[in-house]
């Protein structure tokens, strides 16, 4: 009874052997608590076997008399150099040797991911027992945490440095309307993997499993074709499942492509507050462009307030002419300048295309700052303001992504629009997807309602601080994780996983490959050869 | 160059069982009639070519009639020195094996040129190239297909198929058979469409003709005829053919009104003059069922002998809060299937284990065989 109290059948083998070897005291957990598990390695581990972070690491908590069948899954956070001796040992000479090899060892401390009962993955609550052995995860551990992934696939687990290629890492599509944030450095893989992503939506879209539309507004053009000199490509080139892809184009090369149609907005669906994003107003200007909605016809402002009738009524307002005419000028501007601006617009096909789950890109490539900033705004609040209506049958809800979302979800930013969709925009179905390089200078209360973070590399510590501070799950203990991340890897943290996950994002060239020739799942049963009549 | 566009002529089409002294559907002789004055009319406005974008025959196999109506036409438009480019549309081109596509009988013919392969076809007219692209059988194929086009500088661009933006206002999703908006390219000098039966501007150069004729009164709004294209300004303008045969009267509001005072509204409304020939609905709002009972149904079916059909549809004043107490439940008809196999489950009628097969397998029979419906929703039984 005694030797069961020290440690079950481990403990007496301990008792009753004579002499231990370190495989008695290596590879077995040996303390902390629910939240951190140590065990402790050989220190001289040769390369294939060295204990890296972000590892996993199964935990077989089994007893063969008692119903003990728990499998723990952990993660490597930290390894450390341990003895144990005390005191400067390690740099104190007594002797021929100072140290005997079973002496020291590297502690390994890892974070629990859950634990696998009765065949189900779930959040552990638990210790395992003392002393359980420890051993690198395979294949069939791995398998427990495909069931928690969604349907978005985005890369491959990563397990340290290694590939897990059996478990993809997905998102999940139910998730998608709470907000999204996605923070990267330059050079990290921000646009690719927004192409993966991009990708997986229109394959859910083309096999109508799709649960909300996807806006992407690029303004760097890279989307689209890729970026040829660097041999990559873009959406269009997933003709597979083209059928789920809508793309819109200011620039007249892009629109050449049959796909491709041209970005324009109608006069009437500008509204005032759009112009005020355009330019640094003074206290009056901003009061004249305020005063635009309550003394113009809505949808006729624009041509109203350019002729002469319309300056006298801004006049009989109570404005001074030459704030009028620095309004009207500039409003002028505006409309030489962007030539999408047109009768026409595409803003009904944009919406029906996200209200029936695809993925639309709008490409504005050469675009300034504040042209983008005013275009993201006029198609972000007709988004919103589409949305808010009364929902039709099978209507699905939609992510609008926002590059350098700093710029519009910052603190003291004037675009309160974009502030507006990241509080109210949930209610009716309208996520966000912020992707920014520097998540400090976005808002803490908003950046708390983000409830997926894809993290591609972030040096600055305060970015980091910020992330940890309003993520959902925590990722304090992954600090070292990020600070090491590579180029193509991430961690994620999203509703649905529970546990924040490492991945090795998927190259985009190369999941293109694969989805082309991916076996769809429904082909055995439905599509035969297609019908090709007799052509006499 | 100076062209008319026209489109969906549907010849063959019959419908509301009239029939004339010669035994003859009355509506499907009014759309032969429709298209003889519509060949006549183009004759007369001497254009450098003629444009048809889809759907000359309601049916992929037409009866004798209409293709006689056809070649006729056809040979009195060369005879007058106009060449004809036409393409197949989705009423007319052949969906399985068993059909061969009825525009074979006229290739060859002198000045005509037919699109009807599933695939892009080029024709050179004058200076202009006509890039034909005729009814696919996936939409994925437009793209494919728009994509063999190259621009010749004088470019025309003929396609039969509702284009995105029409049907994002008209609100009718399902089963249509759809255009990319972004094959609307603005370098064409025109773009003939077809498929929607009302004359419309979808893009600054792209045109809807509309049919000649009203096929029912989902159209009764709409304009009708032709469009006589001028290509070096790009200028369209409508020409009428006929005058317009469809009267969708507006609601009639009949709360309280008794048998009589019903009767003598519809009487006002059908004026044997007025509605000789015409296609006349009449709607009676708040009806009240005992009065609308009363009114002589033989009486009523004399009202409109002279006309080529006559609706009184009336809504009871008892059925509204019918309607509001209980809305029907829609369900998408696969959706009905997938909940009428887990019930048949549940009760141990279908094993579990091919249920989800069952269920997917009958969902997208389903799904092809309302989307096949949807698309000749105007086919009248053969």
């Amino acid at each position: 009874m005694a030797q069961e109290k020290i440690g079950g059948e481990f403990g007496a083998g301990i008792l009753n052997k004579k002499s231990l070897t370190p495989e008695n005291t290596t590879y077995r957990i040996i303390s902390k608590s629910v939240s951190e598990y140590h065990f402790i390695v050989p220190f001289d581990l040769p390369d294939a076997e060295r204990v890296e972070v972000g590892q996993i690491f199964s935990v077989k908590d089994y007893d063969q008399s008692s119903s003990r069948k728990l499998t723990f899954l952990a993660r490597v956070l930290d390894v450390q150099h341990g003895s144990n001796y005390d005191g400067n040992w390690d740099t104190t000479i007594k002797g021929t040797q100072f140290f005997d090899r079973d002496q020291i060892f590297n502690r390994v401390i890892a974070e629990p991911l859950g634990c696998v009962r009765d065949g189900s993955f779930r959040k552990s609550r638990t210790i395992p027992t003392k002393f359980s052995p420890v051993s690198r995860a395979e294949q069939e551990e791995f398998q427990f945490l495909r069931q928690v992934m969604g349907d978005i696939e985005i890369g491959y687990l990563r397990n340290g440095s290694r590939l897990v290629e059996e478990i993809p890492v997905a998102l999940h599509s139910d998730s998608m309307d709470h907000h999204m944030g996605v923070f990267a450095t330059t050079g990290m893989g921000k646009s690719n993997f927004m192409k993966v992503f991009a990708a997986s939506c229109m394959r859910l879209a083309a096999r109508g499993k799709s649960k909300f539309g996807l806006l992407i507004v690029d303004p760097h053009g890279e989307y689209i074709l890729g970026e040829g000199r660097k041999g990559t490509k873009g959406l269009v080139h997933l003709s597979r499942y083209s059928s789920s892809l809508a793309c819109y184009s200011t620039d007249y090369k892009n629109c050449q492509m049959p796909q491709v149609e041209e970005f324009s907005i109608s006069f009437s669906e500008i509204k005032p507050e759009d112009v005020a994003l355009l330019y640094n107003w003074s206290p009056p200007q901003m009061d004249a462009l305020e005063a635009i909605s309550r003394t113009f016809d809505s949808d006729n402002w624009l041509d109203e307030i350019q002729d002469g009738e319309g300056l006298a009524r801004m006049v009989r307002e109570g404005f001074k002419e030459s704030t009028i005419q620095v309004l009207v000028r500039r409003i002028k501007n505006l409309l030489e300048k962007n030539a999408y601006i047109k009768k026409r617009s595409s803003l009904p096909n944009i919406l029906a295309n996200l209200q029936n789950g695809n993925v639309v890109l709008v490409d504005i490539p050469r675009m300034s700052d504040r042209a983008e900033l005013f275009l993201l705004s006029v198609l972000s609040r007709y988004v919103l303001e589409e949305y808010k209506k009364e929902a039709s049958d099978g209507r699905k809800n939609c992510l609008i992504t926002i590059e350098e979302a700093q710029r519009v979800l910052g603190q003291g930013s004037n675009t309160s629009r974009f502030e507006s969709i990241a509080r109210e925009g949930r209610k009716f179905g309208v996520g966000l997807c912020a992707i920014t390089q520097q998540p400090k200078l976005i808002e803490k209360q908003l950046l708390s309602q983000f409830n997926t973070l894809v993290v591609m590399g972030l040096g600055d510590r305060n970015d980091r601080l910020q992330l940890e501070e309003s993520a959902k799950q925590d990722l304090k203990s992954l600090d070292i994780e990020i600070q090491t991340l590579e180029k193509g890897e991430a961690v994620i943290s999203t509703l649905g996983i529970p546990f924040p996950v490492p991945v090795s994002v998927h190259k985009y060239e190369h999941y293109l490959e694969h989805l082309k020739a991916e076996k769809a799942p429904e082909e055995s049963l439905t599509s035969g050869p297609g019908f090709k009549p007799f052509l006499e | 160059m100076k062209i008319v566009h026209l489109a969906d002529s549907h010849l063959g089409f019959s419908g509301y069982n009239r029939l004339d002294e010669h035994g003859r559907n009355r509506m499907e002789e009014r759309v032969y009639e429709g298209f003889d004055l519509a060949v006549e009319k183009i004759i007369s406005l001497r254009p450098d070519a003629v444009v048809h974008a889809g759907d000359v025959f309601h049916h992929v196999r037409p009866k004798i009639r209409p293709l006689v109506v056809f070649q006729r036409g056809l040979q009195r438009l060369t005879d007058a020195g106009i060449p004809v480019i036409i393409i197949s549309g989705n009423h007319d081109a052949p969906k399985s094996f068993s059909s061969s596509s009825p525009f074979l009988l006229f290739e060859g013919m002198k000045d005509v040129h037919i699109a009807q392969r599933y695939a892009y076809e080029r024709f050179d007219l004058d200076d202009h190239a006509f890039h034909c692209i005729p009814f696919c059988l996936e939409p994925d194929e437009y793209l494919q297909e728009f994509g063999k086009i190259e621009r010749s500088g004088r470019d025309v661009l003929v396609m039969h198929g509702l284009v995105e933006s029409l049907r994002n206002k008209r609100l009718r999703t399902v089963g249509e058979h759809e255009l990319k908006d972004s094959l609307l390219k603005r370098d064409f000098d025109y773009i003939a469409l077809g498929h929607f039966h009302g004359q419309a501007r979808v893009a600054e150069n792209a045109w809807y003709s509309g049919s000649v004729e009203y096929f029912n009164f989902g159209e009764a709004g709409d304009q009708k005829g032709l469009l006589s294209v001028d290509l070096e300004d790009g200028e369209a303008l409508s020409v009428e053919v006929r005058p317009k045969n469809m009267i969708d009267h507006p609601p009639v509001d009949c709360s309280g009104l008794s048998t009589e005072a019903i009767a003598e509204v519809l009487m006002e409304l059908c004026d044997p003059q007025a509605v000789r020939d015409k296609l006349i609905r009449i709607t009676l709002r708040n009806v009240s069922r005992a009065a609308f009972r009363r009114i002589d149904q033989v009486k009523l079916s004399r009202l409109g002998a002279e006309a080529i059909y006559l609706k009184v549809r009336p809504e009871f004043d008892d059925e509204k809060e019918e309607r509001m107490e209980r809305p029907a439940d829609r369900f998408s008809l696969q959706q009905e299937f997938v909940d009428y196999l887990s019930q048949e489950s549940r009760e141990g009628r279908i094993a579990e284990a091919i249920r989800k097969e069952v269920a997917g397998y009958g969902s997208a029979v389903l799904e092809k065989a309302v989307a096949a419906k949807n698309t000749e929703v105007l086919d009248a039984p053969q």
